[in-house]
C-alpha cells in the first residue's frame, strides 16, 4: 500500500512539475492537434470519411507515445540537469520505484493528446464520438497509458546506458507509430515487422483502444496482453535500473553525462 | 568582395562547428538520417493503404521535407544558441556586417539539409522501388538544394524572432509540424482547404516538392522550372525578412538592454 501511495504521489508531483513548463504545455497543446488535422485530411483524401474517429484516436495515441518516448528517454537526463538525480538515487527505495512515477507522469501528460485530438475532431470536423463500447474505451485508454508508462521505465533504464539517448528517442517516434498500427494497419506492412509488432505493448494498447472505439474486435484480450507485456517491461526495467545504479555508484559517474 | 565571401563562408563553417560541438555520429545518423527515413516510410505506407497517392508522391515529397528538420532548427540555432551560450553580444559587437555573418551561417545548414534529403531519397527509392530518370538528377539536386536553402532562411527568420521572444524552440517545433500539414507533401494540395493551401504557398518546401515530383515523373526541367523559381523567390523573401528582423531586433535589444535576457 505504501509503495502504491509513493508511486501515486510521485506521479502527481512529476505531472505537476511537467505542467509548469510553458514549452511542454504549448508543444503538447499544439502538435497533437496538427497531427490529428493531418490524419483527418489524409483519411478524407483517401475517401475514408467513415474512419475519421479511428484517425482521431490513432493521432491521440501517437501523441501519448511521443510524450512517453521523449519523457522517459529524458527522465534520468533531466534529473541530472536539474541536480536532483543524486537525491533520487539516495532515496531508501529501489531506483525503479523512484523513476517509475516519472515515466507514469509523462504518460499521464500524454493523455492530453488523446483528449485534445478527440475534442478537436468533434468541434472542428464534426466527427461523431460514438464509441462502439464507451465503457471499454474509458478503461482501455487509461489501461494503455499505464502500460506505456511501465514500458517507459524500460526505455528510461536502457537510455541511461546509452551516452546519446537523444539519438535513439529522436529515431524511435515514427517506427513505433508505424509498426504498432496506430494509423497504418499492421497488415499493410511487410511481413517481417509482424514479430516486432507482437512484442511491443504499444501495438496491443493501440489495438485495444481502436477495438473499443470501432468495435472491430474483443477489447479485453488486447488490453490484457498490453498490460502483461508492460509488466514484463517493468520487471526488466527494474532489474536494469538497479544494475545501472550500482554501476554508476561504483564508478562514481552518477552525475556525469 | 573576397573579404565578404570569406566572412560568409569561413564564418558560417566555424559557427556551424561551434554550435554543433555537442553532436556525435550516432546522434547525427539517428536524428537526421534515420528519423526522416522512417517518417517517409510512415507516410508512404499510410498513403498507400488509404489510396491517397502512389509511393513516388510520398518519397519525393518527404525527401524534400527531410531537409527541413536540420535546416529550420539549424537556422534557429544560428541565432538563439548564441544568446543561450552568452556569445551573442560578442557577435553583435563585431565591426563587420552582422547581416552577412548570419546569412552566411545558413549555408552549412543548407548543405547539411541537402545531404539529408539526398540520403533519404536514395534510401527510400531503394527500399520502395522508385525509379528516377537519370537526366532528372541534376535538376532534382538543384531543387533539393534550393529547398534546403529556403528552409535555412525560414529557420533564420524564426531565430531572429528568438531575439525578441523567449520560447523560440516552441515556434520552431510547431513550424516543423505545420510544414508536414501545409506543404502538400503528405496530403495533396487539392484535399486541403483554401486557406491552408495559400499558407502553404508561402512556406518553403511546397514549390520544391512540386518541382521535384515533376522531375521524377520525367516531365523535364522546363516543366519544373516555374515551381523551382517560386521556391527560390520564397528563399530570397525569407532571407530578406530574416535580415530585416535581425537588424530591427538587434537595435531594439541594444536600446532596451535586453540582449542576454533569457
Amino acid at each position: 500500500m505504501r509503495t502504491l501511495r509513493m508511486i501515486a504521489v510521485g506521479a502527481l508531483l512529476h505531472t505537476k512539475q511537467l505542467s509548469r513548463s510553458p514549452f511542454e504545455i504549448a508543444t503538447a497543446l499544439i502538435v497533437p492537434v496538427v497531427q490529428a488535422t493531418l490524419a483527418v485530411y489524409l483519411f478524407r483524401a483517401g475517401g475514408e470519411p467513415g474512419r475519421l474517429l479511428e484517425a482521431a484516436v490513432g493521432a491521440g495515441l501517437m501523441g501519448v507515445w511521443s510524450s512517453v518516448l521523449f519523457g522517459s528517454g529524458g527522465a534520468v537526463q533531466n534529473q541530472r540537469w536539474q541536480g536532483t538525480l543524486e537525491m533520487i538515487m539516495l532515496a531508501p527505495r529501489p531506483p525503479a520505484l523512484v523513476v517509475l512515477p516519472i515515466t507514469l507522469a509523462t504518460a499521464l501528460t500524454g493523455t492530453y493528446a488523446m483528449v485534445a485530438t478527440l475534442a478537436w475532431g468533434r468541434l472542428l470536423y464534426g466527427i461523431p464520438l460514438t464509441f462502439a463500447d464507451p465503457l471499454a474505451f474509458a478503461i482501455a485508454v487509461p489501461g494503455c497509458i499505464i502500460g506505456l508508462g511501465m514500458f517507459g521505465l524500460l526505455l528510461a533504464s536502457t537510455f541511461v546506458l546509452l551516452r546519446n539517448a537523444n539519438a535513439l528517442t529522436n529515431t524511435l517516434e515514427y517506427p513505433i507509430w508505424l509498426v504498432s498500427g496506430m494509423l497504418v494497419p499492421i497488415t499493410a506492412l511487410p511481413g517481417w515487422t509482424g514479430p516486432i509488432a507482437a512484442v511491443l505493448p504499444t501495438t496491443w494498447g493501440a489495438r485495444a483502444v481502436r477495438e473499443a472505439a470501432t468495435g472491430s474486435g474483443p477489447v479485453w484480450p488486447s488490453l490484457g496482453i498490453c498490460l502483461a507485456i508492460s509488466l514484463a517491461c517493468l520487471a526488466l526495467g527494474a532489474i536494469m535500473m538497479t544494475h545501472v545504479e550500482r554501476r554508476a555508484r561504483a564508478a562514481a559517474t552518477l552525475a556525469l553525462a | 568582395m573576397t573579404a565578404l565571401l570569406r566572412l560568409v563562408g569561413t564564418g558560417g563553417v566555424i559557427a556551424y562547428r561551434a554550435l554543433f560541438n555537442w553532436t556525435t555520429p550516432a546522434m547525427f545518423v539517428g536524428t537526421l538520417l534515420v528519423g526522416p527515413l522512417f517518417q517517409l516510410l510512415f507516410f508512404a505506407y499510410l498513403g498507400r493503404q488509404l489510396g491517397v497517392a502512389d509511393d513516388g508522391f510520398y518519397i519525393t515529397g518527404n525527401a524534400v521535407l527531410a531537409a527541413s528538420l536540420a535546416c529550420v532548427f539549424g537556422g534557429t540555432m544560428a541565432v538563439s544558441n548564441e544568446r543561450r551560450f552568452g556569445t551573442l553580444g560578442h557577435v553583435l559587437l563585431s565591426p563587420r556586417s552582422r547581416t552577412a555573418v548570419f546569412l552566411g551561417r545558413v549555408l552549412p545548414y543548407a548543405a547539411n539539409g541537402l545531404l539529408i534529403a539526398v540520403t533519404t531519397m536514395t534510401a527510400a527509392a531503394l527500399l520502395l522501388g522508385l525509379r528516377v530518370p537519370l537526366d532528372a538528377l541534376p535538376g532534382l539536386l538543384l531543387t533539393l538544394a534550393v529547398a534546403a536553402l529556403a528552409c535555412g532562411f525560414f529557420g533564420l527568420t524564426l531565430g531572429a524572432i528568438g531575439l525578441r521572444f523567449r520560447d523560440v524552440w516552441l515556434v520552431s517545433n510547431v513550424s516543423v509540424a505545420l510544414l508536414l500539414l501545409l506543404t502538400g507533401v503528405n496530403v495533396p494540395a487539392a484535399g486541403l482547404p483554401a486557406w491552408m493551401r495559400i499558407t502553404g504557398e508561402l512556406l518553403p518546401i511546397t514549390h520544391a516538392a512540386e518541382a521535384a515530383r515533376r522531375l521524377v515523373a520525367g516531365d523535364g526541367f522546363q516543366a519544373a522550372a516555374p515551381q523551382l523559381a517560386a521556391e527560390l523567390a520564397i528563399a530570397t523573401a525569407y532571407a530578406v525578412l530574416a535580415a530585416l528582423l535581425l537588424k530591427v531586433f538587434e537595435a531594439e535589444s541594444r536600446r532596451r538592454a535586453s540582449l542576454d535576457t533569457l
